[in-house]
């Protein structure tokens, strides 16, 4: 060609950085649109109020059932997933978010330590959870009477499977196998993890910025054990049917990238 | 794309640039959870509402959003007021219940406290329709992308707001279709059954939409999504005049609130 | 009249939450055997006058009556065991793990016994000729594998009126025939067959009675044969009667719809033709 180009084929592609076009359409191995379908999902789930948070006028909605399901799903790309879904559904639904601007860490911290496990980085999960339960324990909120009961029943499921190998190990292969049976109870461990995540960002988020003290959390404790099973049981009931689904439609999901070859 | 929430008005927070917005919205946000003393979060919280006036945004709003946070508002006000331990006694209510940690009195710490606490919710519920409700969503992703936030992150974010609404379509399909094939419990009143109903909704949507991600895969990839180069944009945002000095504004606020903290005002 | 009376609605309107005014004083009278199709563009009121059938949507003014069960406030759990519904898009059905799964789901909701339910999933896979795929997942399927299953799910609540919105849409033309076959199946061994569909030659080839919908009313309610001399106002609604009908329009045989093409050679030869198709045979 000479030199006069016309101004439109003029545009130089400046190299980007380094990466494949494969990894650039994918996160954490997760293809984009795959995670925005879910996003999508969460706003949708977002809209369904389920269970309502006592004396308050808020409602906790499907999307925890989401949050607690995604990081088996579609490992630590959960996080980004449910990150852009929560914050949509934070300019969609602001009712719904008790924290404002910052609403959507819960949902994100929630999919992160399950997507993270899941993954077999469980340092890296383990750290972040960590985190979590200093962030509610230095607060001196926590220090007063029982108030370590509140993040301990599901939280203390997830430090075990987080921590202990075996367990560990057992768990994820019990889902990476599709074995019919004990299918179930790795999906409700998984399940707790990635709700007890959004459960104590959650509640670290309203005793920092709101200040709750144990007079509001021990008498509702009862009623939060109650919420947590309810939503952990159900996770694992829709988590089982989504895998077992996805596994045999041949489907692209998390599990794929972590099977053995 | 459509613009959620979005207001059109004409107005200074309209013209200002998204970028100068978010900014604002957090240094907000930070500067309300600094300071405990009502006195302060007042100001902001007037500061928050005259922006929201001067915007032409109907104040009403502000009125509907707290609805739903009346309940939250009395816990908050009722627990600090009663127990926290504050030194200028107002007002007694019963003898000392050390099995509940209330003093007995109601004391003025407390009470100012639990005021100061309530009118941070306030603030912290209504910056973001602020920002929301006076930007295009365009204007925003631009922005995202202008502060180095990853384009696929963007592009996410956009593409989950536009399918959104087909996914609850498909929802309200699938919860019809489980109807007609016999399971009758999502007309109960009962919220626990209501709750394993919606379970029962959520596989097949999931599955569904997966499937549908594999179609939008292909239209991604053949219009170059993840393509090798940077990326170019059609719009285009500038810095103007008062973005600097909102931008100096926000920056101003953040090192003075700290500073007043350091100095210990602002807190009960 | 001797037919039995299965479906009645009265003067029916349906305002959707969004104002938007889907039916608009529809009167429809549907009897036990009846084949009947219901056409119209998007937007007419077709599915939604439908959907009232089983109690997915609700009369916002009127009265609908399905054996004798006021549908305006029937569970749709009961009416679904007189209604079977199939969906346009087979995958907001399925919902189970495998195709046995799926077809048992329906019967065991309603409570059948296990022998009950076996007996039915066993009869539908055979008739449908599902064997091959019957513990497969769903979602593993084709798009007209799925179509099937979908429609053996309705089987399997065993209705007395089955509603096929738009059963061949997104199907190659083997894969709509072979729908179409079984619908014609249901038909003979006796059940009431109600289409909605834009596809008329469909319409001319299966229903026997078309219904016309434009607006939220109906236009037009006659047998094919009748509707489809009606060019003009069908052409109005954005609906063409099929390239064969048409064809024998501008031959000139105008007083009674040629459907198919053995009513074409009929009314060429003139000699087998019945004496409204004979006129056509003179203008010739």
């Amino acid at each position: 060609m000479n030199q006069t180009n016309p101004p439109e084929n003029n545009i130089e592609a400046k190299p980007a950085p380094v990466r494949s076009w494969q990894s650039r359409g994918r996160i954490f191995g997760i293809p984009v649109s795959l995670i925005a379908i879910w996003a999508a999902l969460f706003v949708a789930a977002s809209a369904v109020p389920a269970l309502p948070v006592p004396g308050m006028g808020g409602m906790i909605t499907v999307n925890a059932i989401m949050t607690a399901i995604s990081g088996v799903v579609l490992g630590p790309a959960a996080a980004v997933a449910n990150m852009a879904g929560a914050i949509i559904a934070t300019i969609l639904f602001p009712f719904g978010a008790f924290f404002g601007p910052i609403s959507f860490l819960t949902a994100t911290v929630g999919g992160l330590i399950a997507g993270l496990t899941f993954a077999n980085r469980w340092k890296l999960a383990g750290a972040i959870e960590l985190l979590l339960i200093a962030s509610w324990f230095v607060n001196p909120a926590s220090w007063q009477p029982y108030m370590y009961l509140v993040p301990l029943p599901y939280t203390g499921i997830a430090v075990l499977v987080i921590f202990i190998k075996p367990l560990r190990e057992w768990a994820r292969n019990q889902i990476l196998t599709q074995n019919k049976v004990w299918m179930w109870p790795a999906l409700f461990l998984f399940a707790s993890i990635g709700h007890a995540g959004e459960y104590l960002t959650s509640n670290s988020m309203t005793n920092w910025m709101y200040n709750l003290t144990w007079q509001y959390w021990i008498p509702t404790l009862p009623y939060w054990i109650g919420v947590d099973t309810v939503i952990v049981v159900l996770s694992m009931v829709v988590g089982v049917g989504v895998l077992i689904g996805l596994h045999r439609a041949r489907l692209p999901h998390a599990s794929d990238l972590y099977i053995k070859k | 794309m459509a613009d959620v929430g979005y207001i059109n008005q004409d107005s200074f927070l309209h013209r200002l640039d998204a970028r100068t917005k978010l900014i604002l919205m957090l240094a907000i946000l930070v500067v309300v959870l600094v300071f405990t003393d009502p006195i302060y979060v007042i100001a902001i919280l007037f500061l928050v509402l005259g922006a929201w006036k001067l915007a032409k945004l109907p104040l009403n709003m502000v009125g509907d959003i707290f609805k739903y946070f009346t309940g939250i508002a009395v816990i908050i006000f009722v627990l600090q007021a009663f127990f926290y331990p504050g030194e200028t006694n107002l007002l007694q209510i019963s003898n000392p219940i050390p099995a509940i940690g209330f003093s007995g009195y109601i004391t003025l710490q407390g009470v100012m406290y639990g005021l100061a606490l309530v009118l941070r919710l306030v603030v912290i519920m209504t910056v973001a329709p602020l920002l929301v409700m006076t930007t295009p969503m365009s204007d925003l992703m631009l922005a995202l992308v202008k502060f180095k936030v990853p384009y696929r992150f963007a592009f996410i974010l956009t593409t989950a707001m536009s399918l959104f609404p087909s996914i609850q379509n498909r929802a309200e399909l699938i919860q019809q279709a489980q109807l007609c094939r016999g399971v009758g419990d999502f007309e109960s009143g009962n919220f626990f059954v209501r709750l394993r109903a919606s379970a029962s909704i959520l596989t097949p949507l999931i599955l569904g939409a997966f499937r549908d991600s594999q179609i939008l895969d292909v239209a991604m990839s053949s219009r170059a999504f993840g393509a090798p180069i940077q990326r170019t944009f059609l719009l285009e945002s500038h810095f103007r005049q008062a973005d600097y000095i909102f931008l100096a504004g926000s920056c101003l606020s953040l090192v003075g609130a700290v500073i007043l903290r350091i100095m210990h005002l602002g807190v009960v | 009249m001797d037919r039995e009376l299965i479906i009645h609605g009265e003067n029916l309107t349906h305002i959707y939450p969004n104002g938007v005014e889907a039916l608009r004083g529809v009167t429809i009278d549907i009897y036990r055997g009846e084949y009947l199709a219901i056409v119209g563009q998007n937007g007419s009121g077709k599915t939604t006058l439908a959907k009232h059938l089983n109690g997915l949507l609700r009369p916002t003014h009127g009265a609908i009556i399905v054996r004798g069960i006021d549908a305006g406030k029937a569970k749709v759990s009961e009416l679904s065991r007189i209604i079977g519904y199939v969906f346009q898009n087979p995958d907001d059905m399925l919902f189970c793990n495998s195709i046995e799964e799926e077809i048992a789901f329906g019967p065991e909701m309603i409570g059948c016994s296990k022998e009950e339910t076996k007996h039915r999933v066993d009869e539908i896979i055979q008739v449908l000729g599902l064997e091959s795929m019957s513990d497969q997942h769903p979602f593993a399927l084709s798009l007209g594998d799925r179509q099937r299953v979908a429609v053996a799910c309705a089987l399997s609540m065993e209705p007395e009126v089955f509603v096929f919105d738009e059963p061949t849409t997104g199907q190659d033309y083997f894969g709509g025939q072979r729908i179409m076959s079984i619908i014609d199946q249901l038909h003979a061994s006796g059940k009431t067959i109600i289409i909605i569909t834009h596809d008329m030659q469909m319409v001319a080839e299966h229903a026997q009675r078309v219904v016309v919908m434009s607006a939220g009313q109906i236009a037009l309610d006659a047998p094919p044969e009748k509707a489809f001399t009606q060019l003009e106002p069908l052409e109005t609604l954005s609906l063409r009667p099929p390239q064969i009908t048409r064809f024998a329009f501008r031959m000139g045989w105008t007083d009674h719809a040629i459907l198919n093409v053995q009513q074409m050679l009929a009314a060429m030869n003139g000699s087998h033709a019945s004496s409204k198709i004979e006129t056509g045979g003179e203008a010739k």
